[in-house]
Parts: structure tokens; C-alpha cells; sequence
């Protein structure tokens, strides 16, 4: 059986993507195929999977997948360590990043720029598609042919040539990337699953030291300017407010029921994978007029003071990103950032911090 | 001392909630619990707002809070009123407050809202509206404008969205007489967050009836929710206002007051270009529903400034 795992946000269309792989790939001859998602309460945004199962008998086994062929991450940003825990051995995981495969340090993982690829034909970035044009490259048991079909007999019609062209132009980036890391002999495990082969370079991947996928490397630029760098160090922690408190031991049912009126709040989860892009304040601009915590959704802004007096801070556990409160400052001193620019700002900011502290 | 941005309490009493980032309705119910502090319970019938908060084991209220079947926040609310008094466990502090979305209140649970205001439960009712069964998928609700596409009133060739117009709940709710209603907007924040502080310290029935977009099924960008929350007050399509029952304005008929009057209004086509939902509707059908704005704004000049 072949498992794919997807991970995508609510609206990007993992869920899609899953049935139409499954519908592509049951087109062929004494092919079966299942597709089905996994999300809770949450909303628009939040973390959520989908699975396809395809294989050469009615499946039976409706639960989820634990362990895939294929883990597919929509969004680079949920790709977090732990990652290859999902993949079966000789696995792939394909994900949507601009990064180099390089900077990944494991052959295993193999980025598309599946936003950019379909801002190029949609003028948006909706990346599921891309992948089914990747999946084509890399496993015989999925044809070009058959993914166009299911295109059009799942989708509505006004969308058939733009995706039929999206998936033209994932095979042509599959295809290039895959022979660059055959060629440089990094890619063992892409390269080998393609091959429909033994995988024989897959033991000493899946023994490699953990992948570099949280945070990008020091040197990386982040393409902020150094100011708006600088401004990425909260002033400092909330005050002591009533607040619903993350909650990191077990849950003891005995001590839930007694925790009543006021302190009843029991937070288990951050939000904080929500968010694509960051609040930025720049403190020079801002007049403390608190519009910002005050029309926040969230509560995720917060009054904090530090040396330099009060400051308003964001709770970054818990900012969705909605960018809310750019809109209302009127003295523009907020500015959204995007996630990964923000990481690997901070990374390097750090690494400055480390080399003046050597040099003193 | 009034309240505003920076005198409102640091608290925070809805956090770490599951809904969608820039969601209206979440900055509604959080805003009115920094206004009405610790002590208020707060009953939720299904809908967002619900779905949200409570995720097992996770509680993202600070209050006491519960969810209500959908048809009965107001019976729920008067009862959690009557169990409190009567076990003499009701502080002066403690404001009985029901949030339900605008299916929740306009149509499934209006029963329940006219008999609480009928007994003048001392209850504070705020009707969060965003204008459409959101946490369903987006279904109309009978407080969907002319004109809304949703997944039940879809915009084809022929019909553009939504046919009926929506009601009039604020109107409805002060024709019972009750002590005290009023119109907001998340867009103006701290015209709601005045409301519910006058609304906190009345007693018998109080409703709030509050605007709060939706992004998801709104179809507009998740960062200007507050600006289209201010445009639909600007634009003339939702007026802030508030009435005054007869035991707390003296008035056998009670009195109607706008909070807000705007000399001009801006374009009604631009706000309603600004949102997925109107896209289809012609020109035509964009002046219809300018022609009945300044018809609603003539006789609420008259009757109400």
C-alpha cells in the first residue's frame, strides 16, 4: 500500500489534494483508493492532515495514517523536528519552501516552491496541486495522465487549465530537482523511491544527525532590514493578569473540576502555529495608545516594561497573525514580518550576540 | 471613570480560543467580558463562539461559562440567574451573560430571548452577528443582508445572493419594552465596550446587538476586519443606536437614541466591493440597497436623533 500523509492549514487545500491523488491514482487499471482528512474544532489557518491510501485491493483500514510513503507539508512552517517519525523507511517528504534542498541536510526532504509555482499561473499562491505534478515524478504507480483526468472530472471546470498547467510545471521543477540531487548524490532516498528501488542509501539517512528544518542557519538572510531585526526581542514577559494559562502537565480530571470561576481557563495547545506572519513593533514609533491589545482578537498583545520604560509586546504563543493590529495603528509602528524571515533573523542575531560576547 | 483602550482591564477572561484568525465575533465576547470581570457567567448556545472555547480539554474561558442547547441561551441564562439568587450566591458583580451568533438569536432562539425580556430576567443578552450560520459553513440566516452570497443563497446568472432583507432585531427586541437595547460594531469598540458598561450596571432584560465580520465567510482580507466593522457604520448599512425602556428612561414608549449620526456616509459600493460575498450583485442592485439605507436614515433622523 501507498500512504501519503498531507499537512496543510485549514483553507489551502490539503483535503482536496488528498482525493484527488486518490482519484488519480484509482484511474488505473485494479487500483483502489481512499482519501480522507483530520481536523478538529479549530478554525481557518489551524494545523490539519489529510491521508490517501492507494493500493491493489479494496482498503479497509479507514484510520489514519501514522507512518507514510510520502509526507507532503503544505506549509514549511509546520515541518517541525520529529518530522521523520511520519516517514516510512525509504521515504519521501516533499515540502513547500524557496529553501535550497541543501540547506536541509537530509537527502530525505525535498522542497518545491509550490507557492511560487502557482502564484506564477493563479496569480495566488495555492499550492496543493503542485504536489500531485511532484508525486507524479517520484512514483511510478501515479501517471501525469491520470491526475489531469481526475483534474477535471473533480474540480470545477473554470479551474481545469490552470491546474492542468500547475501540475505541467511541478513535473518540469519535480524532474529538475530530482536529477540535481541524483546528480550531486545528497538525495539518495528521493532519488531511490523514484527508482521504485531497495533504497540502500535510506539506513544511513535515517541515521543521520536530525535535519535542519526548524530553524534556517544563522547565516541565512533574512531579507529584514537590521532595524526591523532588532525590533523581534520582546521587551518582556506578560504582567501578572487573569489569564487562561498554558497548562503543560497531564490532565488530572480531579483538580479540572475544582478549578472553577476565574481560574477555570485550562490552555493546552499554543496557537502560535497559526501564524505565517508576525507583529513587529517598532517602539520609536509607537505612542503607547493601545488600540492594538485593545482590538486584538486574541488578546496577544500585551503591556510589558523593560529598561527602557513600557512597551507593548506580543504573546507570540498565541498571536495568530491576522495582522488586526497593524490595520489600527494609525502611527504605523507595527509591521507584519513573515515567519521565516523573523527565524532566521533572530538566528543570526543571536550569532552576533555569541561572537561580541567572545570578543569580549 | 470611562472606559477605553487604556483604562479597559488587563485581564483577559476569552484567550488562547480556536477561532479564525481576524475573527470578529471573538473579539466581541472578549472585549464584553473585560467589561463585565471575573464574576460574570456567560452561557454560549452552538455556534462559533462555542465551538471555539471549549475544546476538551481545553477552556479558553477564564469565566464560568457553559454552552446552552441552540435554542435556549436566554432560558439558560435565566435559569443560571434564578439558581444563583436563590441560593443567595449572586454577587453585585456577577452579570449573567448569553453570546449567541446572529442564527443562534434572530432565528432559532428568539422564543427564548422574547420570554426572558417578557419576564425581565435580569440577564444581559449580546447577539454577536456576522451575519451568516459561519460556524456551519456559512448558511443564511434570516440577519443576512440582501445581496450576501452564501452556501445557501449562492450568487448564480439570475440571483446575485441573498433575496430577503435582514431583519430588524434591535427594533423587534425594543418593542417588548425592554429596559435597555443597543446597536454596536467591533469597528467601533469603544461605542460597544460603553454599551456594555451601561448595559452591566442595569438591571432586568439588556440586549446588545453587535457587529462582528467574518473573514472566512465574509470574503474579506483577515486584517481589515476592524475597517469593513467601521465601514458597514460609515457606509449608512448598520447604525449605532439605543433604546431606553420605559422604567429607565421614564417614557411610557421608551426612547430611541443614535450614537452616532454621520452627516455623509461613504460609498455603499465600496463597502460592499470590499467582500467576496456581494461580488455578483449589478449596479442596479447596488443602488437598491443605497435607496433603502437613505429610506431607513430618513425616518431615523426623524424618529431617533
Amino acid at each position: 500500500m501507498i500512504e501519503v500523509l498531507w499537512h496543510g492549514r485549514g483553507g489551502q487545500g490539503a483535503f482536496t489534494a488528498a482525493r484527488l491523488l486518490g482519484a488519480a491514482a484509482s484511474l488505473a487499471e485494479g487500483t483502489y483508493a481512499l482519501a480522507f482528512p483530520s481536523f478538529g474544532p479549530e478554525r481557518r489557518g489551524a494545523p490539519m492532515r489529510a491521508f490517501t491510501k492507494i493500493d491493489a485491493a479494496p482498503i479497509g483500514d479507514r484510520s489514519a495514517v501514522e507512518q507514510a510513503d510520502y509526507v507532503v507539508y503544505l506549509d514549511e512552517t509546520l515541518l517541525v523536528p520529529g518530522w521523520e517519525k511520519e516517514l516510512k523507511p525509504g521515504g519521501v517528504v516533499l515540502v513547500n519552501s524557496t529553501r535550497d534542498a541543501s540547506s536541509f541536510r537530509d537527502g530525505r526532504i525535498m522542497p518545491i516552491d509550490a507557492d511560487g509555482i502557482s502564484s506564477a499561473v493563479l496569480g495566488r499562491p495555492i499550492p496543493n496541486t503542485v504536489f500531485l505534478g511532484a508525486l507524479c515524478v517520484l512514483d511510478n504507480a501515479l501517471t501525469r495522465e491520470n491526475v489531469e483526468e481526475a483534474i477535471r472530472g473533480y474540480m470545477p471546470a473554470k479551474l481545469h487549465a490552470k491546474n492542468v498547467a500547475i501540475v505541467a510545471a511541478a513535473v518540469e521543477a519535480a524532474t529538475a530537482a530530482l536529477q540535481a540531487s541524483q546528480a550531486s548524490g545528497s538525495g539518495t532516498a528521493a532519488g531511490d523511491a523514484a527508482a521504485a528501488d531497495a533504497a540502500p542509501g535510506t539506513a544511513a539517512a535515517v541515521g543521520a544527525a536530525s535535519a535542519e528544518v526548524a530553524a534556517p542557519s544563522a547565516g541565512a538572510a533574512s531579507g529584514l532590514a537590521p532595524d526591523v531585526a532588532r525590533r523581534l526581542v520582546q521587551p518582556g514577559p506578560r504582567p501578572d493578569v487573569r489569564i487562561p494559562a498554558l497548562c503543560d502537565e497531564a490532565l488530572d480530571p480531579a483538580v479540572f473540576a475544582r478549578t472553577t470561576c476565574f481560574r477555570a481557563g485550562h490552555l493546552v495547545a499554543k496557537n502560535a502555529g497559526w501564524r505565517n506572519l508576525r507583529p513587529v513593533i517598532d517602539r520609536d514609533a509607537c505612542t503607547m495608545c493601545l488600540q492594538c491589545e485593545f482590538h486584538c482578537p486574541d488578546g496577544a498583545i500585551y503591556r510589558a516594561s523593560d529598561g527602557a520604560g513600557q512597551a507593548v509586546a506580543i504573546d507570540l504563543d498565541f498571536c495568530k497573525g491576522c495582522g488586526v493590529c497593524a490595520k489600527v495603528c494609525r502611527f504605523g509602528a507595527i509591521d507584519m514580518v513573515s515567519e521565516q524571515a523573523a527565524a532566521s533573523a533572530l538566528a543570526s542575531l543571536a550569532a552576533l550576540d555569541e561572537k561580541e560576547a567572545c570578543v569580549r | 471613570m470611562a472606559l477605553n483602550a487604556k483604562t479597559i482591564s488587563q485581564d483577559e477572561f476569552f484567550f488562547g480560543h480556536k477561532a479564525c484568525a481576524g475573527c470578529g465575533g471573538s473579539l466581541a465576547v472578549r472585549a464584553a467580558l473585560k467589561v463585565l470581570g471575573p464574576y460574570a457567567v456567560a452561557a454560549l448556545p452552538a455556534g462559533c463562539m462555542s465551538a471555539v472555547g471549549f475544546n476538551f480539554p481545553q477552556l479558553s474561558f477564564a469565566n464560568n461559562a457553559m454552552i446552552t442547547p441552540f435554542a435556549a441561551t436566554a432560558a439558560v441564562l435565566s435559569g443560571i440567574e434564578a439558581g444563583l439568587r436563590v441560593q443567595g450566591k449572586k454577587p453585585d458583580d456577577c452579570t449573567v451573560v448569553g453570546f449567541a451568533g446572529d442564527g443562534g438569536t434572530a432565528d432559532i432562539g428568539l422564543q427564548a430571548l422574547s420570554g426572558a425580556i417578557d419576564r425581565n430576567d435580569d440577564v444581559l443578552y449580546i447577539c454577536y452577528d456576522n451575519e451568516a450560520y459561519m460556524n456551519t459553513g456559512i448558511q443564511k440566516s434570516s440577519l443576512t443582508p440582501f445581496g450576501a452570497s452564501t452556501t445557501t443563497t449562492p450568487a448564480g446568472a439570475n440571483v446575485h445572493g441573498c433575496l430577503t432583507q435582514k431583519k430588524s432585531l434591535f427594533e423587534i427586541v425594543a418593542a417588548h419594552g425592554i429596559p435597555y437595547a443597543a446597536t454596536a460594531s467591533v469597528g467601533y469598540l469603544s461605542d460597544f465596550v460603553r454599551k456594555v458598561e451601561r448595559a452591566r450596571d442595569i438591571r432586568g432584560t439588556r440586549y446588545i446587538h453587535v457587529i462582528a465580520p467574518c473573514p472566512t465567510g465574509w470574503g474579506c482580507p483577515v486584517d481589515s476586519m476592524v475597517d469593513v466593522a467601521r465601514d458597514i457604520v460609515d457606509c449608512g448599512l448598520w447604525y449605532l443606536a439605543e433604546y431606553e425602556g420605559p422604567s429607565v428612561s421614564g417614557l411610557p414608549r421608551g426612547r430611541f437614541t443614535l450614537s452616532r449620526n454621520p452627516k455623509t456616509f461613504t460609498s455603499v459600493a465600496d463597502y460592499l466591493h470590499s467582500q467576496g460575498r456581494f461580488k455578483a450583485l449589478s449596479d442596479e442592485e447596488i443602488a437598491q440597497i443605497e435607496a433603502a439605507r437613505d429610506e431607513t436614515w430618513t425616518y431615523l433622523r426623524e424618529h431617533w436623533a
